[in-house]
């Protein structure tokens, strides 16, 4: 019979073959051994029994999935059917199919055993029956949750149906209740994984190679240098709480680079130390960072999966997590919270800081909370009264670190790697204690000498050590502000514009002026200077590519030449920039 | 020809590398470095590549990654994630997209599965799983990097930068942008996390230098190019006299990036064809002209008189009233004015003819309202709504000197409003 494509909505009518097989009365349910599906005004029926497999509507009509009945039951009214479901070669994810070792069929079918998919389907979703050949193949079993066993998988086609082409493209009439999860393929169960490399990475050959991978900022050395007593408080504060099995809170601040959550991390590795030798009681350890967040209250939620492994909503995990920490559990042990980060955490109600400072004021709640911040009045300034009271006043303050401090810092982090010179370490300390104190930065620019020394030596493989030459090269370069450089690399119109903004700063008075006064000027200068005043789309072409570099500070282009111009540099330095030609 | 339009075309338009980028040794030499030792020896790095436009930062990028890539073993371990500010415009699709180009295990086909925050917590808990000596280094590219400052918290930069100060999956983030004061934009735990590396690409050309890169963009290879008495004329004909010079001294004052000087010479190659198959200086001459053409002046040549003569009443209200804005009436009194003292060739316009010609400068942006947002809601009457000119005089002038068939009168009107 010839085969029309026509979109003929034909409806599928479901009955069940006989009387029940069984009926449950627990459930209420009604056990049926099969189903007839036959199509509005048509003759012929389907029959689908236990054990065999089906077509279950999918995404698109083209792509049905694959299943086995186990069970045919109709329960309140409705008709249900328990299936085993198979995945299709499509919906396996691509790093799966490659632990397969081989190219799959693209008729192939695999057992999907993740529990993530109900088992219980809405009859009204079977489309048809298929066949199913269990090809003669070695078993290839994966180690992950999805079993996979390879089985070919054989379209049957219904000729007799010739309004359309398969049963497939019929669409539905009547809405299906998708009791089947619309999305059964999510990757409930996917790991978190770079890819390993083939060849393992290169170590570090010669001594500047070795100084360079020491002073990278990750590799944190076992004990902090210059941090000895921060360290001592924040270990006493702790050990005490968790040894009395209290709760309590502690703030501690710092610029940014001064060692505040490695000390942190450092007190809790001696404290964990402690606790296998049995000195300490055992405690949990979770972390937090604001920064890592997208929305405050996902602390619940990071929280929660953290301490207990279970997923939730937001509302739900800050339910559950006050619920264990206000009642009393058996041999519940102590939970050291580190919050890092914490004025990201900072909501109009601000009850996500509210929910973790009192936490810790409960008695069986064993909670300890060490939150981690940049300023020092964080609260008094941003924490409302009741918010900040149960912070509490156990604060500490990380100091930025003075030069003998950096020094003895890159020392010990050195340690016997002669690779540096006694006055360049001398100078990026003093350098870097001036401006901020920041750890990092030293590290960087010593990092940054290493390579300039080995670039720059005349002999590639003796470099000799890091010298002062090197090392002011790394400052100039990681100090400086180009802008200078970009005013005497710009073009000669472009420095011509920028004199005549000075030109009319100074004739007006003011640190601002429209282009159309700053366009007078400069095609004014041009004739001075003997060149062709350029159009207006020229001048406005190169105040505007001033402007990109944030050399000028501009109104939205759409204002034309009535947009107004402001210096972004001192006028000092565009003088000192343009004089020096 | 049609060889020499492919080759130089391609040259022009396609952004094809060159062998090596000149000028630039020291920087490609950094960014080299820095990524080898990323790919090889697992160091992570971070680094801010600083440049006007069109000078050649993404071109420096692509001939570091293409001479890198060229070792094999380089090849097979280094992963790659290629982001743009104005493509991801928040932190949400910069995460999907991340996700889908590491193609990490929530990725199915080409759909990212779950939250913002479960993508946030997936992503981060795999590069925390990987350590310096046995992960595949990735290589993150942020072009427009300021742009990704203006997220909300910066947490994409904040996260990215601190895996590049932790013992985690080795990474190399290289960021592109074209302000000098991007680090400015940068929060102080971000900035703190930042290695300060920043590798300035400022054009440094003299005039000589130009004009050898000039010669050398529109030179043909001699040795594999097909037709070599054609590739030898052509290369001849490619000699710098007097005009030229000056024309291209004169582009090279204007700018000096060779983004504008493709430009310039597409269309000279354009002019390049079966009946004209070499250049001349009188191409590049028209070349420039058309080039350096003032806009406006050209939307103006194509106004009506009568807009034409509104245009030059509204001149002559800047210069009464000094700049103030003024509406419709006021510029129709003007012109009246105008009809009545001077003009003998021009018809008395009604009103609603005055306003339908109003209405055509306002489309052409050559007046803006000054408040728009009360023009939209047409609070006003439309005749009494304050505009504003956006033309320069010294652009209507042009304009009338070039004006096809313009009434001398209208001229005389437009050199002086008393006479």
């Amino acid at each position: 019979m010839a085969r029309y494509l026509t979109r003929n909505r034909l409806r599928r009518i479901y009955k069940w073959g006989g009387f029940p097989v069984s009926h449950d009365r627990k459930l209420k349910t009604d056990e049926y051994d099969s189903l007839h599906i036959s199509l509005e005004d048509l003759p012929r029926t389907t029959v689908i029994t236990n054990g065999q497999y089906i077509l279950i509507e999918g995404v698109d009509d083209d792509h049905p999935y694959v299943a086995k009945v186990t069970k045919l039951i109709e329960s309140d009214k409705k008709k249900k059917a328990l299936v085993q479901w198979f995945a299709r070669v499509g919906e396996v994810p691509p790093n799966k199919l490659k632990l397969l070792g081989r190219e799959p069929h693209p008729q192939e079918i695999f057992y999907y055993e993740g529990p993530t998919c109900e088992d219980e389907i809405d009859v009204e979703s079977i489309l048809n029956t298929v066949q199913v050949h269990q090809s003669l193949l070695d078993d290839l079993r994966s180690s992950s949750d999805e079993e996979e066993e390879p089985q070919e998988e054989e379209e049957e086609e219904e000729e007799e149906f010739c309004a359309s082409q398969a049963s497939m493209r019929t669409p539905r009439k009547t809405p299906v209740k998708k009791a089947t999860p619309t999305t059964p393929r999510t990757p409930r169960h996917a790991t978190p994984s770079i890819p390993s490399r083939s060849l393992p990475a290169r170590q570090p050959g010669s001594a500047l190679e070795e100084a360079r991978a020491r002073l990278h900022v990750s590799s944190v050395p076992e004990s902090l240098p210059c941090r000895e007593q921060e360290f001592q408080d924040i270990y006493n504060f702790v050990e005490s709480k968790v040894m009395d099995g209290t709760g309590g809170c502690m703030y501690i601040s710092g610029v940014p680079g001064t060692g505040k959550t490695a000390t942190v991390h450092e007190v809790i590795r001696s404290l964990q130390r402690a606790s296998d030798a049995d000195d300490v009681p055992a405690f949990n350890f979770i972390e937090i960072n604001g920064m890592k967040m997208t929305d405050p209250h996902q602390a619940y939620v990071q929280i929660l999966q953290k301490l207990t492994g279970q997923k939730a909503t937001p509302d739900h995990a800050a339910a559950l997590l006050e619920k264990r920490f206000s009642h009393a559990g058996p041999k519940k042990e102590s939970t050291v919270l580190l919050v890092d980060e914490l004025d990201l955490l900072w909501t109009r109600k601000q009850n996500v800081m509210y929910n973790l400072f009192d936490w810790p004021t409960r008695r069986h709640g064993r909670l300890v909370v060490l939150t981690i911040a940049n300023t020092m009045d964080l609260p008094e300034r941003i924490m409302i009264n009741r918010v900040a009271s149960r912070l509490g006043l156990t604060r500490m303050s990380f100091q930025p670190y003075s030069f003998k401090q950096l020094q003895q810092i890159i020392m010990s982090r050195l340690n016997k790697v002669k690779a540096f010179e006694e006055d360049a370490l001398q100078l990026v300390s003093r350098k870097v204690a001036a401006l901020s104190g920041d750890a990092r930065r030293c590290l960087d620019i010593c990092r940054r000498a290493t390579e300039i020394c080995e670039h720059t030596s005349l002999d590639p493989g003796a470099p000799g050590l890091v010298g002062m030459s090197h090392v002011m090269q790394a400052l100039d370069e990681m100090f400086s502000s180009a802008y200078v450089t970009a005013i005497r690399c710009a073009s000669v119109q472009e420095q011509l514009f920028l004199r005549s903004v000075l030109m009319e700063f100074r004739r007006l008075g003011l640190e601002e002026a429209t282009f159309q006064q700053v366009l007078v000027q400069h095609q004014a200068l041009c004739r001075v200077e003997g060149l062709q005043p350029p159009s207006v789309s020229e001048a406005l072409a190169a105040c505007q590519r001033l402007g990109a570099c944030r050399l000028l500070l501009l109104e939205p282009s759409r204002l034309g030449v009535l947009q107004r111009v402001r210096l972004n540099v001192s006028q000092d330095d565009v003088l000192y920039a343009l004089k020096a030609e | 020809h049609l060889q020499v339009q492919t080759l130089l075309r391609e040259r022009l338009c396609h952004q094809q590398l060159p062998q090596r980028p000149e000028g630039v040794d020291s920087q490609h030499k950094h960014l080299m470095e820095l990524l080898k030792r990323t790919a090889v020896h697992g160091e992570s790095n971070s680094v801010l590549i600083i440049g006007p436009r069109g000078t050649g930062k993404t071109q420096l990028l692509r001939c570091v990654l293409a001479e890198l890539l060229a070792e094999e073993d380089v090849d097979k371990t280094l992963l790659q994630v290629h982001l743009n500010g104005l493509l991801q415009t928040d932190d949400r699709i910069a995460l999907k997209e991340i996700t889908r180009q590491l193609s990490l295990e929530n990725v199915v086909g080409d759909q990212v599965f779950g939250s913002f925050a479960e993508n946030l917590a997936f992503l981060l808990e795999a590069l925390k799983k990987g350590d310096r000596s046995s992960s595949r280094p990735v290589l993150f590219i942020l072009d427009e990097f300021d742009l990704f400052a203006h997220h909300k918290n910066q947490t994409l930069l904040y996260n990215l930068l601190d895996v590049s100060q932790s013992a985690q999956t080795p990474v190399a983030v290289v960021g592109l942008t074209c302000r000098l004061d991007v680090l400015e934009l940068l929060e102080k735990r971000v900035k703190s996390r930042f290695s300060h590396r920043q590798i300035h690409l400022l054009p440094s050309l003299s005039f000589s230098q130009y004009l050898q890169a000039v010669q050398a963009q529109l030179h043909l290879p001699d040795t594999t190019f097909p037709d070599t008495t054609f590739c030898y004329d052509w290369n001849a004909s490619l000699k710098v006299d007097k005009s030229v010079e000056a024309v291209l001294l004169r582009h090279f004052n204007s700018t000096k990036d060779f983004r504008s000087l493709h430009r310039l010479l597409m269309a000279i190659l354009c002019r390049v064809s079966v009946n004209n198959p070499t250049i001349k200086p009188a191409d590049l001459l028209d070349a420039s002209r058309l080039l350096s053409a003032d806009a406006m002046t050209n939307v103006l040549h194509g106004l009506s008189i009568l807009e034409l003569c509104l245009v030059i009443a509204m001149k002559h209200l800047n210069d009464i009233y000094d700049g103030e804005p003024f509406n419709l009436q006021m510029v129709y009194n003007e012109f009246k004015r105008f009809l009545q003292r001077k003009s003998n060739s021009l018809y008395n316009f009604e009103l609603p003819v005055v306003m339908k010609a109003f209405e055509h400068l306002q489309q052409l942006e050559v007046v803006r309202p000054v408040d728009a947002a009360a023009a939209v809601a047409a609070r006003a009457q439309r005749e009494y709504q304050l505009v504003r000119l956006m033309l320069d005089h010294s652009q209507i002038m042009e304009a009338l000197q070039k004006y096809p068939q313009c009434p001398t009168d209208v001229k005389q009107w437009a050199a002086s409003a008393f006479g």
